[in-house]
């Protein structure tokens, strides 16, 4: 029989639920307006509408995003040998059979996207509030139109490498997602320090 | 359809403010109460219910100690306006087939982006938010009319015509070049100046801020370009390369 080992609690799973909800609202209506897409608009309403779903998702995003600092700030900033070992060797994505070195509870790559995450979501959701809440102030707004561009511009490259590595590239990460567990063999594997501590 | 466009002589301008009013009236706005601040000068600035405005520039010097200019101040209608880039509901700002840029107040979202989009601090907002400024009587023009304020002008100061023919006749009556004839692809309000634009109170060079072309040449582009680029790298990892599956062991 599997053995399995929590890896999220509940609060962390539906914390990063309400992460990726707000972000693929926000990501889409984003678009909607960065092209003026008629079509988009009228999924949501109108642009009127789009405008307040866009605003107060980035309300749910940002509350979600500093929960996440609870849940992943602390070990994504304590960095060893063994995680610029992984990066060297690329996280064992590049070639298959490459041993990469014992990882944390979240991985050296993990730690670095989650420190990447954490400062342009910061800088998108603060510059969104210059644009909604300083309208019309035109030096605030216009360096945050340009912040909030450039954030969007690197988390829509980011988050969808993100969700594949979360999903098709590693499988058996998904779950952890929805039950918060995963088989005690699987987690060594991927980070056999955390198994380690735990005292498997 | 050519061009149309307004041309503001200063010089011939006396100040009466009849285009103020001209443009009231035909436009439905009504009067704003002000204070005198020891100026001729009224209102201040442009409102939501002020879509144009005559600046009074004095200008005292040595042999004139009287130099006074009147400069009609409104929505320059930029062929290149930065405006209507940057505005991200469609129709809220438009151009006409004159070359006017009008709005659509139903379809403003009263987002205020549009005041950072534009070089000349035009754009206001009514109560509702909803973006208010000279349209150029969008509607007088489409029918074949001048607008209001050009209509009720007594001197010539402000003269509506096609684009071409206004530079020409300007050209002729001895002005070497236009302020707005080339700024901004050519803005649809040309100015027949004497002296330096800064004189007039006008910006020397409109431009529209960097940061917003910045956005518009490269950064909306690469938002799909990227995202396309990230799943594509994805899909391609997945074919070559392949999951990290268990099999096996270590
Ligand atoms: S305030 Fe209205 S006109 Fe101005 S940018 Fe926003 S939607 Fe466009
Ligand atoms: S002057 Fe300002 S509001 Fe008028 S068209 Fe140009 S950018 Fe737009």
């Amino acid at each position: 029989m599997t053995q399995y080992i929590k890896k999220a609690t509940a609060a962390e799973i539906i914390n990063h639920w309400l992460l990726a909800g707000s972000f693929f609202l926000l990501a889409i209506t984003g678009f909607g307006f960065l092209f003026k897409l008629e079509w988009m608009a009228s999924i949501f309403g109108s642009f009127h509408s789009m405008r307040t779903i866009h605003n107060w998702s980035g309300v749910v995003f940002i509350i979600a995003l500093l929960g996440t600092v609870f849940h992943y700030l602390p070990v994504a900033l304590s960095w060893s040998k063994d995680d610029i070992e992984w990066f060297k060797k690329a996280g064992g994505y590049l070639s298959k059979g490459v041993k990469v070195p014992p990882q944390d509870i979240i991985n050296a790559g993990q730690k670095l996207f989650y420190l990447f995450l954490l400062i342009s979501g910061i800088v998108i959701a603060a510059s969104g509030f210059v644009i909604w809440l300083m309208a019309g102030v035109r030096e605030w707004v216009l360096i945050s139109h340009l912040l909030h561009n450039i954030a969007f511009d690197l988390l829509v490259i980011a988050i969808p490498l993100h969700i594949y590595l979360g999903t098709l590239a590693n499988p058996g990460t998904f779950r952890i997602m929805v039950y918060g567990t995963v088989p005690v063999e699987w987690a060594r594997k991927r980070h056999g320090k955390w198994v380690q501590r735990l005292g498997y | 359809m050519a061009r149309k466009a307004l041309l503001i002589s200063p010089e011939l301008c006396i100040g009466c403010r009849g285009c103020q009013t001209a443009c009231k009236a035909w436009n439905q706005l009504p009067a704003t109460k002000t204070v005198n601040k020891g100026t001729f000068e009224n209102p201040p600035d442009l409102t939501p219910n002020l879509y144009n405005r005559i600046r009074y520039v004095e200008v005292p010097s040595e042999t004139n100690m009287v130099r006074w200019l009147f400069v009609s101040q409104r929505c320059m209608h930029c062929d290149d306006a930065g405006c209507i880039r940057i505005c991200p509901a469609p129709g809220a700002l438009f151009k006409t087939k004159e070359g006017a840029v009008a709005f659509d107040k139903n379809k403003c979202i009263g987002c205020k982006l549009c005041v950072a989009g534009c070089p000349f601090n035009v754009p206001r907002y009514d109560e509702k938010d909803k973006i208010s400024k000279c349209h150029l009587c969008s509607d007088r023009i489409a029918e074949g009319l001048s607008p209001a304020c050009a209509k009720t002008c007594p001197t010539g100061a402000i003269a509506y015509g096609d684009r071409d023919e206004l530079i020409a006749k300007a050209q002729k009556a001895g002005y070497q070049k236009l302020y707005g004839e080339a700024d901004l692809g050519g803005l649809g309000v040309l100015y027949a100046f004497k002296d330096a634009p800064k004189l007039y109170g006008m910006i020397e060079k409109p431009e529209i801020p960097e940061t917003v072309l910045f956005w518009h040449k490269v950064l909306k582009p690469l938002s799909y370009i990227g995202l396309a680029g990230a799943v594509a790298a994805a899909a391609l990892h997945y074919i070559a390369i392949g999951p990290k599956r268990d099999e096996g062991g270590e």
